[in-house]
């Protein structure tokens, strides 16, 4: 995939994003409505193509508004991946420099592996718990996430869990081989695709789903540069 | 700006680490109150789960959750407020309550959180633990 043609697919993908999160929020209250009702406009303006680095600078501006707004992320992980997609896509649109460009969507790539890597390795393989499926009982146990009352019952089959929880710590794990080829990149994007897409089945987090999504240009870019 | 910064860059250098302990679990819950003095007979979760959602439901949430985005917001804000209280997350949560239950006879809302995790090393029972009350507030200060 050639650097334009990720920029693009990446652009894209965020701007679908966005506009979905900025769509929710008009349920929201209409005193926020003068920070989501230019944000659409911002990511049609993205959608269509034309003025993209002025739309991507808006978004920009926009994104440290609803960070004042709601003093940090309003949706954790998924609104900081947001963040970290549209400053790494304005930073490398905005530089004339395509090494500089290279460089800032290259450190976008860099960090999608670590976002799976380190939750892997770091966090859930040098936990016990996490070893031991206990964590994962305790997410369907007690955690906030799960979105009805009956998927509680999986924190009563520890076998499941057990065997989910290695599955999830040994994907993590082996993702940065997956660079080594591009078909082997596109399968394991695909199983990465599948577990955001049960996360928000499973646990509403479909936020996650689609901005993650937006940063897979970036990886399969690097992949065709690199190796 | 240097606060600003503290909100910002965490997502420019980002540590990934999700999930890495699975931390007792905030869930907020508020009462009508009738006086400044008066206790609140009955607390009542804010926006309990639904016993079953379909498939499809499921699936469809995947392109419209607002509901339970705004949920997640909760839970941030009440995580945060255990933290280091502050009146912006405060303020939120009671913007949130009153929003869906303004509409009450009870002239005052008071709200707590009520923090669920594992008993003991070895079992599964969960305990509950109210760790934070607030003061009650006039329903018509609430925006």
């Amino acid at each position: 995939m050639s650097l334009d043609v990720a920029f693009r697919a990446s652009e894209v993908l965020l701007a679908l994003a966005i506009l979905q999160q900025s769509l929710e929020h008009m349920c929201g209250p209409r005193r926020d409505w003068w920070i989501f009702v230019p944000r659409i406009g911002l990511c049609l303006l993205l959608l269509s193509g034309i003025g993209t680095l002025l739309a991507l600078a808006g978004l920009v501006g926009i994104s440290m508004v609803i960070l004042w707004r709601f003093q940090g992320p309003y949706n954790g992980g998924s609104d900081r991946m947001g963040l970290l997609i549209l400053w790494s896509l304005s930073l490398a649109q905005g530089t004339p420099s395509n090494l500089w460009q290279e460089r800032v969507f290259g450190y976008l790539a860099v960090q999608l592996v670590l976002s799976y890597f380190i939750s892997g390795k770091v966090v859930k393989l040098m936990n016990p718990d996490w070893r031991s499926g206990q964590a994962l009982r305790d997410v369907f146990a007690f955690s906030a996430y799960p979105v009805s009352e009956n998927l509680r019952r999986f924190a009563h089959s520890p076998r499941l869990l057990w065997c989910a929880s290695w599955s999830m710590i040994l994907f993590e794990l082996v993702f940065p081989f997956a660079l080594l080829n591009q078909k082997l990149l596109i399968a394991a994007l695909g199983v990465a695709a599948l577990f955001h897409f049960a996360n928000a089945c499973l646990f509403g987090l479909n936020r996650f789903f689609w901005t993650w999504l937006a940063a897979y240009p970036s990886l399969l870019w690097l992949q065709a540069r690199v190796f | 700006m240097v606060h600003f910064l503290t909100l910002l860059l965490p997502a420019l250098i980002p540590s990934w680490r999700f999930f890495e302990t699975i931390e007792a679990s905030p869930r907020v819950q508020w009462a009508g109150v009738q006086g400044p003095d008066v206790s609140a007979a009955q607390w009542c979760d804010f926006r309990p789960r639904p016993s079953t959602l379909s498939i499809w439901t499921m699936f469809v949430r995947l392109f419209w959750n607002p509901r339970w985005n705004d949920g997640l917001y909760m839970v941030s804000l009440a995580e945060r407020l255990t933290l280091a209280s502050t009146p912006h997350s405060l303020a939120e949560i009671f913007r949130l309550v009153g929003r869906e239950h303004g509409a009450q006879s009870a002239p005052y809302l008071q709200v707590r959180l009520v923090f669920v995790s594992r008993g003991k090393m070895g079992t599964n029972d969960l305990v509950e633990q109210v760790s934070y009350l607030s003061h009650w507030r006039p329903r018509d200060t609430i925006p």
